[in-house]
């Protein structure tokens, strides 16, 4: 018996020192931090934030419009195109050309009609200031304007240098009309007030024009965009640089991440696992689904498989995806259309939670 | 033991870490199975050897008993050593052979009966001999595991209580209580499956073992028969 206890004991404490030593702590798992979306939207910045170029140019390192063709430069010009006169209207195509080339000429004829409006709005305020020194206080908008174009009256500089203590202005008016003796300011100011309102209207759009200091009055943009014969539209500036992908306006907007989850959550409701429950492996499966989007939101067409993930049941399961959260309506920004023009989807079942 | 250091200090999941962390309940489980095992193991071993020595002595004292020496001869050797085995039946035949001559007997029949009487007892005493603490490896076998469970029921009932102390239902506060609790259950599986199987193994082979020594007693019992007869007619010839 003493030998086998011995031996017994031997072994034991054998065992145990190799497991204290080789079974220390297993090594603790590796959590991967895991998208809970199956349904992700490539945030390609290319369709999320376009630049100015050309929808079918490759793309290059610098976004450049289509080159224009016509070589005279107009000074000031902000919107890239061919146009003589600068409008950030966007260049409607010219689908007939034929009848209205020569009717092209006549621009130049309205010009001087919407000039006259404004030398008339601008001459019709000048002498009315005189009468009503003590009415500025009431419109500040207006005060400005007139002290620029009756420079030359040294009276009204006068005038206007008294009032300039403006809070004392609601005091003035009360004193004003005891001393003076003029009953007709006071009334004048009701009566013509609607008129002259009317009056500075235009003169308040020429005069804030040129305090934006970047864009002057320009007569030709109003003549170029009342002019229906030509089509109209496109800016005036040159470009050389060889055109770039993308759209005819520069959009900085992108898709918040709040907005493209809210459009990955709605398609990953809308898609149904092809074969779900019967037993088909679809761990590694991976499609990409291409689809446009119109304005109203819309898609336009039908959505087409961008990267097959090799099994037809399941590429057709994103496409019917797709379809049906169509039917309910995509869950977009109204006001961001053209950053969703074009849409790509990856469908990924393995980040699919149940 | 005692000197052992951690295999990892940082880590608090090693197994020796799960032990020192258990309650005094789990532990002394722990303890109490760790020790059944070296037992176990012990009478494993013991057995085996002695298993495999009681074979060897049997074919050796078969081999003796049919070579045709005089059994008078065999039983004067064999009389003062310690005998085991088919020897010892052999012994206790011979002497109450002896004994029954030496004062004369009576009667044939009773004398047969006597040593039949004797050889079974020797048979007897050499199967408990040989059968002595299997039974203790077919409990620990069918015991260890509910022991096992017992500690570990324990252990997880405490760290329930200690979770519902902490009011936290996080994996990481409920792991630990219950990975130690669950080592009482694997050490009283390391201990009764061993048992489970030895017990097996040697219970058939105590079976072989006890029915050649009847063989051979059944054997010996027609040989001195035969010779009593033979005395007996001589004695009325």
């Amino acid at each position: 018996m003493k030998a086998g206890l011995s031996t017994s004991v031997v072994l034991h404490a054998t065992l145990l020192g190799f497991g204290l030593f080789s079974l220390s702590a297993p090594r603790a798992f590796e959590v991967a931090d895991v998208e809970a979306l199956p349904v992700s939207i490539i945030p390609m910045e290319s369709l999320t934030q376009i630049q100015k170029g050309d929808k079918k140019a490759t793309l290059s390192e610098k976004p450049a419009p289509l080159p224009t063709k016509r070589p005279d430069d107009v000074p000031d010009a902000r919107e890239v195109g061919d146009n003589k006169i600068d409008t950030d209207k966007p260049p409607t195509p010219e689908t007939k050309p034929t009848p209205m080339e020569a009717t092209a000429a006549p621009p130049p004829a309205p010009e001087p009609k919407p000039q006259q409006p404004v030398k008339q709005a601008e001459v019709a305020p000048a002498p009315k200031p005189e009468p009503k020194p003590a009415t500025p206080a009431t419109e500040v908008a207006a005060l400005p304007a007139p002290k620029e174009e009756v420079k030359p009256d040294p009276v009204k500089e006068a005038i206007a240098a008294e009032p300039v203590p403006t809070p004392d202005a609601a005091k003035l008016p009360d004193q004003a009309p005891a001393p003076q003796a003029k009953p007709q300011p006071p009334k004048a100011e009701t009566a013509k007030a609607p008129e002259r309102k009317e009056a500075e209207k235009p003169v308040k759009e020429a005069a804030a024009r040129p305090k934006s200091d970047e864009k002057q009055f320009n007569a030709d943009e109003v003549s170029a965009l009342l002019n229906k014969a030509k089509a109209a539209g496109g800016g005036a500036k040159r470009s050389t640089e060889q055109a770039s992908l993308g759209g005819d306006k520069t959009k900085g907007a992108k898709l918040s991440q709040s907005e493209m989850d809210a459009l990955s959550t709605q398609l990953a409701g809308c898609w149904a696992l092809p074969g779900a429950g019967g037993g088909e492996d679809l761990n590694g499966l991976r499609v990409s689904v291409r689809f446009n989007v119109d304005a109203s939101g819309r898609v336009e067409g039908s959505p087409r498989v961008e990267k097959s993930s090799g099994n037809r049941n399941f590429d057709e399961s994103a496409l019917r995806a797709v379809r049906k959260c169509d039917r309910a309506g995509l869950l977009l920004p109204k006001d961001k259309s053209d950053t969703w023009a074009e849409i790509v989807v990856n469908f990924d079942p393995s980040q699919m939670l149940f | 033991m005692e000197n052992l250091p951690l295999a990892e200090p940082g880590v608090q999941l090693s197994v020796w870490a799960l032990f020192l962390q258990a309650g005094w309940v789990v532990k002394l489980v722990m303890i109490g199975l760790l020790l059944a095992s070296v037992w176990t193991w012990a009478i494993i071993v013991d057995k085996l050897i002695g298993y495999t020595r009681t074979r060897a002595a049997m074919n050796r004292f078969e081999q003796v008993f049919w070579s045709g020496q005089s059994l008078e001869e065999l039983y004067r050797t064999l009389a003062d050593r310690k005998t085991s085995g088919l020897s010892s039946i052999f012994v206790a035949a011979m002497r109450e052979w002896k004994k029954s001559f030496e004062k004369g007997a009576k009667s044939a029949h009773g004398l047969q009966t006597r040593i039949d009487k004797a050889m079974d007892l020797a048979l007897t005493r050499e199967m408990e001999r040989l059968e002595g603490r299997l039974g203790f490896l077919a409990t620990i076998g069918s015991a260890a595991p509910f022991i096992g469970l017992f500690g570990t029921v324990v252990g997880i009932m405490t760290s329930f209580q200690a979770i519902a102390g902490s009011k936290s239902t996080n994996l990481a506060v409920v792991a630990p209580g219950i990975a130690e609790a669950l080592l009482a259950t694997a050490i009283g599986l390391l201990a009764a499956i061993p048992a489970v199987i030895a017990y097996n193994k040697l219970s058939s082979d105590v079976g072989k073992i006890g029915s050649r020594m009847e063989g051979f007693a059944d054997e010996f019992s027609a040989i001195l028969s035969r010779q009593i007869d033979e005395k007996v007619t001589a004695k009325a010839a």
